[in-house]
This record gives C-alpha cells, structure tokens and sequence, in this order.
C-alpha cells in the first residue's frame, strides 16, 4: 500500500500550492484530483483535444492560471487526475481512478482543497433545461469552447455576477442583460473600497474590466434583481425577475418578464463538504462565505488531527485566497511533520498571511455590496421540485418538516437527499426550511457517509475480502 | 406528575405498534422515544420477508431442537407476513407492500446440497419453495450468474418500505388518543411496592411519568431497559452496512440471498439496488460509520451473484443496528417476576412486530386471559435457567 506523508485533495489553486510547498519541505505529497487537468475551476484548462496554440491570445487571467498549474512540474508532487477520493478512515484514504479499481494509500496527513460549488438556489422552473449555473457555463466556456445558447439572461450576485457575463459576451453570446441582487455601490462602498484598495489592485482591475466589457457589449446591468421563475414548455422560454430588497424578499408588482433561452446563475459558491463532514471536521456558519465553514485555527489545521483546510471548500474567498492558505496548509504540514521549524514556518507564513489580511480587508469593504440575502431560499412555491434527483416538492418537505427538526429525518420521509447528487443540491435548501419553522439558526446536515461520490460497483467490489461468515444461532450471549 | 397507564419506551415499529393497538383498544397509553421515530433497526433494515429456512443459522450439524425451532418460526413468519397484507388497510396508507418472489442462491455443490435439504424442511414448515438448476435456472433467472450451481425459489417472499411503516403507525395511534413524546430519554425506573395504584415510575429527561404498566420496546437496547428493573434479557446487536445504487432499468423483480455468503440484494420501486446482507460497521461511540472494507466485501458477493451490476454506481451507504435475541427467540409477554413489565422485542423484528404487538395490547386489554406467547418467550428465562 502507498504510503504518503500528506495526501492533498483538490488540483485547484489552494491544492496546488499546498502540495508544492509541502514537497519543497521534503514530504512525500500525492495530488488528487477528479478532472483531466489540474487547475480546478477557476484556472480550467482547455479539456482533452484542445491545445493552446498562442498563450498570448488567451486572457492574464488564463496566462496565471498556467503559471500556477506548472509550478507543480520538477517539484516531485505525484498528481492522480481523473482521480476521485471517496472514503477516508482514520489515516485509509480510498481513491477511485476513473475507469479503474479503487485504490487504498495511507495518507499521515491530508489537505482537504474541494473546492466550491455553484450555490444552487431553488425557485420555480429551476430544473428546466436551459436554466444552468455560472460553473456549468463557464466549463462549457473553457474546456469546450461552446455556448449552450444565443439570447442569456444572467443573475446571481458578487463580483461573479459582473465576470461571467462579461466572460460570456466575449464569446460571442447576447446577454440581454445581467442581474445583481445586490446594492449599487454607493459612495460609502467607494470610500471602503479605496481604503482597501492597496495590496488588491488586481482584484479592483478586473472589477473595472467587467464593468467596462459589460458597457462595451451593452449588457444592462441591473442592480438590486432576482430571477423570480422560469417558464417554458419541456425548456426554458421565459424568466421573470423582480425587484429585491436588502434581503433579497421580492418587492410585489415589480416583475418583468423576458424572452431568453438561457439563464445563467451565479448566486456565489458553497464548500464541498462532503469529506470534511465524512472526517468528522467541526464548522463554523457564515453565509457570505457559502455557509458550512470549516473551523480551522492559524495553520489551516481544522480539529481533527492531521486534516488541513485550505481554499474555497474552507470558506470561499476565492483563488488568490486559496494560494495562500493552501501555502500556509502546506507549511503546517510540514511543521507537524517535523520536517521545518516552527520558526521557518512562521517565517515562510508570513507573506502569505500579510497577503491575507489584505484581501480580507477587500472582502469586509465588499461586505454591504455583496451580502447574501435570506430571500434566497424563499422563492419556491409549494410545487416547486426541491430534490431534483427523487423529484420532491417543496410541500411534501414543508410536510415532514411540520414533524421533525432532524434532515435525517426529512430525507427518511421523503427521499430528498437521497440521490445520485447526494444531497448536494437540496440539503442546504432544506436546511433553511427546517431552520425558518423551528427557529434553529444552524441545522446539522444529514450525517456524512461515504462514498462521497458515486462509485461503480466495479471499481468498489474487492473479491479477495474474506466475508465475515454468517449469523448463527449461538448460546445465548447477553 | 405525569401519568398513564402504559408507557411504552421506544419508537420503532415494535413500540409505535404497540402504541396504535393499545389505542385502539382504548387503553390510555404514551410512548416515550429519546431520539425520533424509526430511527434505529426498524427504519434502517431492507424490509424484507425472508421466509426461505436460514438453514445456514444452524449451528453445528443443526440439532432436532434446532431444526424444530426453525419449523415453529417459519409457520409464525407466514403468520406474521399474512398479517403485512391488510395491514395497510388497518392504517389506511401504502406500505409498499410487494410480493416479489426470492431466490437464494447456491455457488458449490455442497451449498447445493444444503439448498435441497431446506426445501424438504419447508415442505414440512408448508413454505412453498422449489431447487431450480442448470438451463432452467438461466433462463428463469437470466440475471444470475452462469457459475451457480442452483437456487431456491419461494414466489411468496417480499418487501415493504420500512421507512413509511413506524411512522403511520404512529401518526394512527396518536390519532386514536396516544402520546407520543420524542427526544424523550429513559433514565431510571422505580418499581413501587403492589400496594399503591402506580406501580411504576419512569424517569425521563423530560420528568417523571408515572404508570401502571410498561411495554419494553426498545430494540437493540432493552437490555438496557430491562436491567433498571433487575430483569436480564438475551440481547445482542451489531451494526450493519448496507449499499443503495443509483436507479437503473428494471433488471429483475425477486429478492436475492445467497445460502453461503453474506447477501441480500434486491432492486427497489425506485428501481435502485440494495445490497446488504450483514456485513458489519465497526462501532464507534454508539454510531455505525459505514465502511469501505464491507462495501468493497458485500458488492463484490453481489456483482458475482448478478453481474449486470458491474456499472451500476454505488450513490450512499447506510448502517443500521440488527437486533438478535442470543437463542433467537422473541421476548414478549409480561414478566412473572416484575408483574406489571411488559416486552416486545424480537430478532427479525421488522417481520413480527406488527404481530406481536397486536397480540400483545390484546393481552393487556384482558389480562385475565390465557397468554398466548409460549414459555420460550419468557421474559424472565434468563432468571430461571
């Protein structure tokens, strides 16, 4: 069996930086991650069969990216891609290569880098075809080069509800306008932003070049709008939005429909956090950061012991972020390792945790622009599905919900949950129901099991394990 | 101070069953449950009705006693699972009841061999089931893999959801005037002299409850229970792991055991699979984490079983408690030495609870009657042997 002195789960930025660090330390690192090409979400690389003729035609945006998918070459970090981790118990990682059997490594210690995923907002029509996430767009953007549709609306919230659309209209589609559900900036927001400005001048850059690349293409920007539904028959044809207010609750006799066949979402991230619940990792909740946080204290280290968190699965603040706390997990690693002092950890730390404070002094100047609103999971009606995976509706949670604060409870009642997603999609959903009957401000999810993703049976059947034997009818044993 | 005439302490099938019928016999009755309902053995088992003979749980060459033990059990689960089909009528919902049919399966020639001595004990037990071998086997089952020797059929197993079973019945009983009190744990219970018109006091996390009589209901922990009255039961359980796959199209309809290894396997009205069969979950602080190492183990009995379920993805695990008595028969009745303490509790539970219970609260309805539980569900066998 392999044995490694840390494991590192996610290939994007905080992985990256992570294993890279930790194997400049000496320790023997092993890369996992379940696409063909490190980089994660945000640093996507072209997908399998696309080849990058001239870097210089691609964006500064892309030109890092690379630059910090290569910084893994010559480090000695052994990467696993298309590789998929599934189970962990105690120092026993299982990874499931695509394709293949499933493997068992054990891991001394594991950076857990997951990454994020789009938050998924329940209202009505959500699951028709054409109604799809900024992730899922942007996927399609960089790996295929393909847009699923000619006439977009956008809506969502924070400074990606100002990216992809400009991301987008770059690509040739015609976003015939972009939602925000947040403010206007006003001229409080430019005074915070100013004062925050120094140390984060690529982030307020790229802000600028949103802007001006919306202006350029002539993509409204509307501030302070929510998609209400959307309407079509077997797919979407129409959505109607509305105006919000501070918390994101529709303002009645504001709706305005528009004729579009694709609406992009992009109301933030939430962590995965499927192996950090399956390790039994205590969290923190803070909805502008995506929810569920894993609590971690100034080395990444989470509370169970030799388990980091780092990235945009710790909480999502996006990659540079990431960068530097997957450099701080990966420091910590070492430290706990044995392989640097604790005075050259701090010492190598140190930049990267400046660098942190000052992008977290970005996103606290941000905070009234970008705040995510309760009226997000208050748009479904009694017959909207919540569960798209077993196709249960909202009335038949409300139903069980009436009974129990448990989603254990709910899911046993209804099935929600209890899908091929895994839960991924409606859980938080229902948690905000139980949370809004019960008056309970943080609802447990429903227990972590693994494996945190679907497995084939060929890829989890192990033919040389021994059964356990059968059940006898013994003497009695009390 | 609270009282009542009957507390019944636990919340799956056994107890909310117990609670209905005693309801319904206009017995004043509150069930006390420290968690939620049916959350234990009853909600996590794979609600199945197995009446093929587990021959295989025979001990050693399988003893007269034994073997009569079984015999007198599979006429009792052909009682009990009759009583599965109008039990939905009783509470008015679909119990997803379904009469699939079961195959157990054979690999060698000596599990062969085991499988046509069980079909002559369930001729005896009036089980239909018949041995199905070579062409006849692939085509009747063409799901099945080649390289088994033969299978057992008996067209009358089946399953229920036991996710939907606990709950009605509990929504039925306090329909009918029962208290139902969840995140209601038992702490201590005092036993009172015959003279005063309490004999019991129960007390909970949510306070006292004084009753008359009490109805032992709780599972894998009636042990527990039974112990703060100074009786001792033969209680054991284990954790147990099972599989659930994403739905695919309908591959068969019939439950699957094997006679030799540990397997049950069945494809849902949701048309998922699952693949259970008791492979363990280690236990840790009174949870059972599911494990790789039992998920790598039962899928790999079941691909080999039926290997059409090669990509079929495995989406969740879950891992339930099974409760055995240590002699394997049920403890139900009320005790000879603390008059007044009542169980219900049995191994297959999900099975018989339903039986049990009625026959029980029809018992304590007139409890001037001949009980018609058998000495060897004594609630106090421990004591006298």
């Amino acid at each position: 069996m392999t044995q490694l002195d840390l494991l590192v789960v996610g290939g994007g930025p905080a992985g990256i930086s992570a294993a890279v660090t930790a194997a400049r330390a000496g320790l023997r690192v092993l890369l996992a991650d379940e696409r063909p090409t490190l980089g994660g979400q945000i640093f996507k690389q072209p997908g399998p069969g696309f080849t990058v003729t001239d870097p210089g035609a691609m964006d500064r945006h892309f030109r890092f990216g690379a630059s910090v998918v290569n910084s893994v070459t010559g480090t000695g970090v052994e990467v696993a891609l298309r590789t998929a981790v599934v189970a962990v118990e105690g120092k026993q990682v299982v990874l499931v290569p695509d394709g293949q059997a499933a493997r068992t490594v054990t891991a001394e210690r594991m950076v857990l880098a997951p990454g994020a995923h789009d938050r998924p907002v329940v209202f009505p029509g959500w699951t028709l075809p054409g109604v799809i996430t900024a992730g899922g767009l942007q996927t399609l953007a960089k790996t295929q080069r393909v847009l699923p549709g000619r006439r977009m609306l956008f809506a969502g919230s924070g400074p990606v509800a100002l990216a992809f659309p400009a991301q987008l209209a770059k690509y040739g589609a015609t976003v015939v306008a972009a939602l925000e559900a947040g403010p206007p900036p006003g001229p409080v927001d430019i005074a915070r932003l100013a004062g925050a400005a120094w140390g984060n001048v690529d982030l307020l850059r790229d802000a600028a070049l949103y802007r001006a690349t919306l202006l350029r293409h002539r993509v409204p920007l509307r501030y302070r709008r929510m998609v209400v539904r959307a309407e079509g028959d077997g797919r979407m044809e129409r959505v109607v939005h509305a105006q919000v207010d501070a918390d994101w609750r529709v303002v009645p006799g504001t709706e305005e429909v528009v004729t579009v066949d694709i609406l992009g979402l992009g109301y933030g991230f939430v962590p995965s956090l499927e192996l950090m619940r399956l390790v039994g990792c205590s969290f923190d909740h803070d909805e502008n950061l995506g929810g569920h946080v894993v609590r971690r204290d100034e080395w990444q280290r989470t509370t169970v012991d030799g388990v980091y968190g780092a990235g945009d699965g710790a909480g999502v603040e996006g990659s540079y972020v990431a960068i530097d706390e997957g450099r701080i997990a990966g420091l910590a690693a070492a430290l706990d390792a044995g392989r640097i002092t604790h005075g050259s950890a701090l010492k190598l730390a140190a930049p990267a945790r400046r660098r942190l404070a000052r992008r977290r002094a970005l996103t606290a100047a941000t905070k009234r622009l970008y705040r995510v609103g309760h009226g997000i999971y208050d748009m479904s009606t009694p017959d909207t599905v919540v569960c798209r995976c077993e196709n249960v509706r909202s009335r038949d949670i409300a139903d069980a919900v009436e009974t129990t604060a448990d989603i254990n409870v709910v899911k046993a009642f209804t099935r929600a949950g209890m899908g091929p997603c895994q839960g991924r999609n409606c859980q938080r959903h229902i948690a905000a129901m139980i949370a809004a009957r019960h008056g309970i401000a943080d609802v447990p999810l429903a227990t972590a099991r693994m494996p945190v993703r679907p497995v084939p049976i060929s890829a989890m059947a192990d033919h040389t394990i021994e059964g356990p034997g059968l059940f006898l009818a013994s003497e009695s044993t009390p | 101070m609270t009282s009542t005439d009957v507390v019944v302490v636990g919340g799956g099938i056994a107890g909310t069953a117990m609670a209905y019928y005693l309801a319904r016999s206009g017995i004043e009755v509150m069930l006390v449950e420290r968690g939620e309902l049916n959350r234990e053995a009853s909600g996590t088992n794979a609600g199945s009705f197995h009446l093929q003979l587990a021959i295989h749980q025979l001990s050693g060459q399988g003893t007269g006693t034994d073997r009569e033990r079984l015999l007198a059990e599979a006429r009792l689960s052909l009682l009990a699972y009759a009583g599965w089909q109008s039990l939905g009528d009783e509470l008015g919902g679909d119990l997803e009841v379904h009469q699939t049919g079961g195959w157990m399966v054979a690999e060698t020639e000596t599990e062969l061999r085991i499988l046509y001595e069980k079909q002559v004990l369930e001729e005896r037990a009036g089980i239909e089931t018949e041995v199905v071998t070579g062409d006849d086997l692939r085509e009747r089952a063409p799901y099945l893999a080649p390289h088994l020797t033969g299978a057992t059929y008996c067209p009358w197993e089946g399953h229920a959801n036991p996710l939907v079973v606990a709950p009605l019945y509990a929504r039925r009983a306090a329909e009918k005037g029962a208290v139902i009190r969840t995140h209601t744990d038992v702490l201590g219970i005092d036993v009172h002299g015959s003279s005063g018109a309490r004999r019991f006091t129960v007390h909970t996390s949510a306070g006292p409850i004084d009753a008359h009589r009490i109805v032992d209901c709780a599972g894998a922990w009636a042990g527990q229970l039974a112990s703060m009255v100074g009786l001792r039961f033969p209680v054991r359980s284990e954790g147990l792991h099972v599989n659930v796959t994403e739905p695919r199209p309908r591959m068969f309809h019939p439950m699957i055991q094997h006679i030799g290894r540990r397997l049950t396997l069945k494809q849902t009205d949701n048309n998922t699979f699952i693949i259970g069969g008791g492979w363990p979950t280690p236990t840790s602080a009174g949870r059972y984490p599911t494990s790789w190492h039992s998920a790598a183990g039962n899928t790999a009995v079941a691909v080999s079983v039926v290997p059409g379920l090669a990509d079929v993805r495995v989406v969740r695990t879950w891992s339930g408690v099974i409760v055995f008595t240590g002699d394997f028969s049920p403890i139900v009745g009320e005790s000879v030495a603390v008059p007044g303490f009542h169980a219900c509790v049995s191994s297959t539970g999900f099975t018989f609870s339903p039986m049990f219970a009625e026959q029980l609260a029809e018992q304590m309805a007139n409890p001037q009657a001949v009980s018609p539980f058998p000495e060897r569900y004594s609630l106090d066998r421990l004591e006298s042997t």
